[in-house]
């Protein structure tokens, strides 16, 4: 078993990764640059849930988010014109009503972190989860595996009415669906 | 009347999709058993330089225009050559000897300049200066380009009247160019018809590249 | 216990006389062994990439009617030392306008995403470095790296065709990880794990007992998953991101030297990442027909050693059989359009692959493993995979016989000439 001084070491690698991934996210001037430091912050948020001993949600941590959510968020950036200005991409408004929001929204999370984890909790014993957690998305929770599911499909069906709509239009003298916008 | 034309046949999609389908696997199937079938072939290509049969210079026709040579024992020093060519790259010096014989100072041809349009070959009136087939001119330097014809001092500018044979082509470049024949041909291999491997190409048709496969 | 702790133990036990079970520095030795491995699995991307590279070459030759590098050392076979030496001694050139710790950055992220990968390849009985619980998804993850990757090459870059490379590349990947990721499912359905290696251990040494042979449904998985993954590897004809006709060499443009073979390293190990992919979750891995692994696992001192290097070769020559037909495919079929690219993933292989999972559900639940129908389909199938080589083995023949007669008729020599005696 790795000692605990060592534990503690990479435990604070990763958590350390991930914040400073989260930090430079926040202030970077370039937001290309904030989106790539979200692959330090997912990777480092994966690490901790693998400490955790969840091995399939830090693997689905990396896939989903780093295979799909930020691929999907560069993707946007660099179909973006004019994205390297930082009056453009990230312009600062509202500095009070911004320190209000922060200040209630940290106020909260600390709240429920000390409310429901205070203290210490012995780790789990590293055991498969990918049972478990399969077995409890199809019985006790299936509804909601579910509900999530239409939610997609609406998001699915959204995203093609937006994008249908604006191909099929005609434009004018044009030949149709080859309209820009 | 308008002649009745058949609309269009569209195709039953789903038909489509499947034909699509079977011809993806199907030409996939196909592409990859011709590409299989090549590899059991003789491949086309012959290794350049040293598989050839022969020096590739023996296989290039007569006329082929190539570096330059001149042989200065028949050279009359007349410099239509140097005086046709459009890029100057030809320079030939001679000094007069008290007994009115002249000598040659130099002739050099720059190879660097030079765009083998072959008006000097024609300009020479005494078979002097010619094209060879030798087309490997690549050197160590640039100014190893400027082939310098003059081997020794005293050679005399030839008379019209008594000049010696010509000299086989290419073979005074052979001579001037240095690190000729120093690199062995490999043998070629032994399997594709059975001819024996040319021996070292040292001899009549110019110089053999030194840095030469690349 | 996988080899790794098994070394590690032997190690302890040898050279410190402790008990590796209450010595307090286990681990270390542990992590040490670890990283050695890790180095080993290292130096065999880069010598697999080397002669792989050199081997791609040659058979491009001959399917090509050309020779092709055989200069550096004999038959060429160093070709991969002078090009590795030649880039080593480049420039290694960042672009005044790159976007600089983003173009430093790319290459090591590709590389190790790619890297990431062999954590969990079964290479041998016992030989794998991590046998995760959940492998495959671990598999499918760790290459995402790779995508971002590219995505921060192509962006670094600040040059539009590698923009455009990087951003095609991307596009690909997460649309490709669709349909390679059902087809691994039906995987995953029969095997009822995860685990790369529970995988392999669910099929069998013979033929009949590979998952490629198991149904119908299967056989299908396989293609569409070696299609996908030739896809999700940026191979011909799928090699968009890196068109040369279009935008000359796409995420890669700019980069020299070094950083340019780190992105060529991770190309050839992806190949053989897909190559060993596929050989273990369809075409039974590593065992070795006859034994059983626990067989294995149970023999000791020299037999132990031989049964995993036997387990080893096994495994090697199906991936490397797969390398080539990948190798294969690039040099036969012509690069695809971006819309059809697109077209073939989301028309064709993803609802295919559901079909395929689909399949494999209803038959799972119909056919009992063992039972009577379930032999008669596993012996079709081998059937039909003997069908489709011998086919294959006569067209190939035809073609051949086709062409040597005009052959000797032009050029009086015959055609034949075997890829093993090399030009």
């Amino acid at each position: 078993m790795i000692p605990e001084p060592v534990r503690a070491l990479l435990f604070y690698l990763c958590a350390g990764l991930a914040l400073a991934g989260g930090c430079w996210v926040a202030f970077a001037r370039n937001i290309v640059h904030s989106a790539f430091a979200l692959l330090a912050t997912f990777a480092g948020v994966a690490g901790l849930y693998a400490f955790l001993s969840a091995d399939f949600l830090a693997v689905v941590q990396l896939m989903i988010y780093v295979g799909g959510v930020l691929v999907l968020i560069l993707f946007a950036l660099m179909l973006t014109s004019r994205i390297e200005e930082a009056r453009v991409s990230n312009p600062t408004i509202g500095l009070v009503p911004g320190a209000v929001v922060l200040i209630a929204v940290s106020a909260l999370l600390v709240y429920a972190c000390v409310k429901e984890f205070g203290g210490t909790t012995d780790l789990p014993p590293g055991e498969p989860t990918t049972a478990g957690i399969g077995d409890a998305l199809l019985s006790r929770y299936v509804l909601p595996f579910e509900v999530i599911s239409v939610l997609l499909l609406a998001v699915l069906l959204g995203a093609v009415t937006i994008a249908g709509g604006r191909l099929r239009k005609p434009a004018p003298g044009g030949k149709p669906g080859k309209e820009r916008p | 009347m308008v002649p009745a034309v058949p609309p269009p046949v569209r195709p039953n999609p789903v038909r489509a999709y499947f034909g699509n389908i079977r011809r993806a696997v199907s030409s996939t199937f196909e592409g990859m058993t011709v590409t299989m079938s090549w590899l059991f072939r003789r491949p086309s290509t012959i290794q350049y330089p040293d598989r050839t049969e022969k020096p590739v210079r023996e296989m290039l026709p007569e006329t082929y225009r190539g570096l330059l040579e001149v042989d200065l024992s028949r050279c009359t020093a007349c410099l239509l050559c140097a005086k046709t060519c459009p890029l100057g790259c030809i320079s030939i010096e001679t000094c007069k000897h008290p007994d009115g014989a002249r000598e040659f100072q130099t002739f050099d041809i720059d190879n660097g300049l030079c765009m083998f349009c072959g008006l000097c070959a024609e300009a020479c009136n005494f078979d002097a200066l010619a094209h060879t087939r030798e087309f490997e001119a690549s050197v160590s330097s640039a100014e190893q380009l400027t082939v310098r014809f003059v081997d020794r001092p005293g050679r005399l500018v030839a008379k019209a009247k008594d000049l010696p044979p010509r000299r086989p082509r290419g073979s005074i470049l052979a001579a001037l160019i240095p690190g000729f024949g120093r690199r062995r041909r490999r043998a070629a291999p032994p399997e594709p018809p059975a001819s024996p491997a040319p021996a070292p190409a040292a001899g009549a048709e110019g110089p053999e590249n030194p840095e030469g496969t690349a | 216990m996988n080899i790794i702790q098994h070394v590690a133990n032997l190690l302890i036990r040898s050279v410190f006389h402790a008990d590796p079970a209450s010595w307090p520095w286990t681990w270390l030795v542990q992590a040490v062994v670890i990283g050695i491995a890790a180095f080993l699995a290292f130096a065999f991307v880069a010598i697999f990439a080397g002669p792989v590279s050199w081997i791609e070459r040659r058979i491009a030759g001959r399917i090509q009617s050309r020779i092709g590098p055989n200069r550096v050392g004999p038959q060429g076979v160093l070709q991969w030392l002078a090009d590795g030496v030649k880039c080593w001694l480049k420039e290694d050139l960042v672009p005044a306008a790159a976007d600089r710790p983003l173009f430093l950055a790319a290459p090591y992220l590709v590389f190790t995403g790619m890297f990431g990968a062999f954590v969990v390849l079964p290479f041998g009985a016992q030989v794998v470095a991590a046998d995760l619980n959940v492998g495959i998804l671990y598999l499918l993850a760790i290459t995402s790296l790779v995508v971002v990757g590219l995505l921060m090459a192509g962006w670094g870059s600040n040059s539009k065709w590698a923009l455009f490379g990087g951003v095609r590349s991307a596009a690909q990947l997460v649309s490709y990880e669709v349909p390679s990721a059902f087809s691994l499912l039906c995987v995953v359905l029969l095997a009822g794990t995860l685990s790369t290696q529970g995988i392999v251990a669910a099929q069998g040494g013979w033929p009949w007992d590979w998952f490629i042979f198991r149904n119908p449904f299967m056989f299908a998985a396989f293609f569409l998953y070696f299609t996908a993954a030739i896809a999700e590897g940026n191979r011909t004809p799928f090699d968009l991101p890196e068109a040369e006709s279009e935008i000359v060499a796409g995420y890669n443009i700019e980069y020299s030297g070094m950083r340019f073979l780190f992105f060529l390293f991770a190309e050839w190990a992806n190949i053989w990442i897909m190559a060993a992919i596929s050989a273990f979750a369809f075409l039974g891995g590593w065992q070795i027909p006859g034994i059983a692994p626990e067989q294995i696992a149970a023999t000791k001192g020299w037999e132990f050693v031989g049964w995993q290097a036997l387990s080893w070769t096994i495994f090697l020559v199906k991936a490397t059989f797969l390398v080539f037909v990948v190798i294969q495919i690039r040099w036969t079929l012509p690069r695809l359009r971006v819309d059809q690219l697109m077209i073939t993933c989301w028309k064709y292989l993803v609802p295919l692959s559901m079909l395929m999972v689909l399949g494999v559900l209803v038959l799972l639940a119909l056919v009992p493993e063992g039972g009577g129908a379930d032999t008669i389909l596993r012996g079709a199938m081998v059937g039909l995979g003997l069908a489709v080589v011998l086919v294959s083995a006569l067209r190939v023949r035809r073609t051949f016989r086709v062409d040597r007669e005009h052959y000797r008729e032009m050029e009086g020599r015959d055609l034949w000439y075997p890829p093993y005696r090399l030009p």
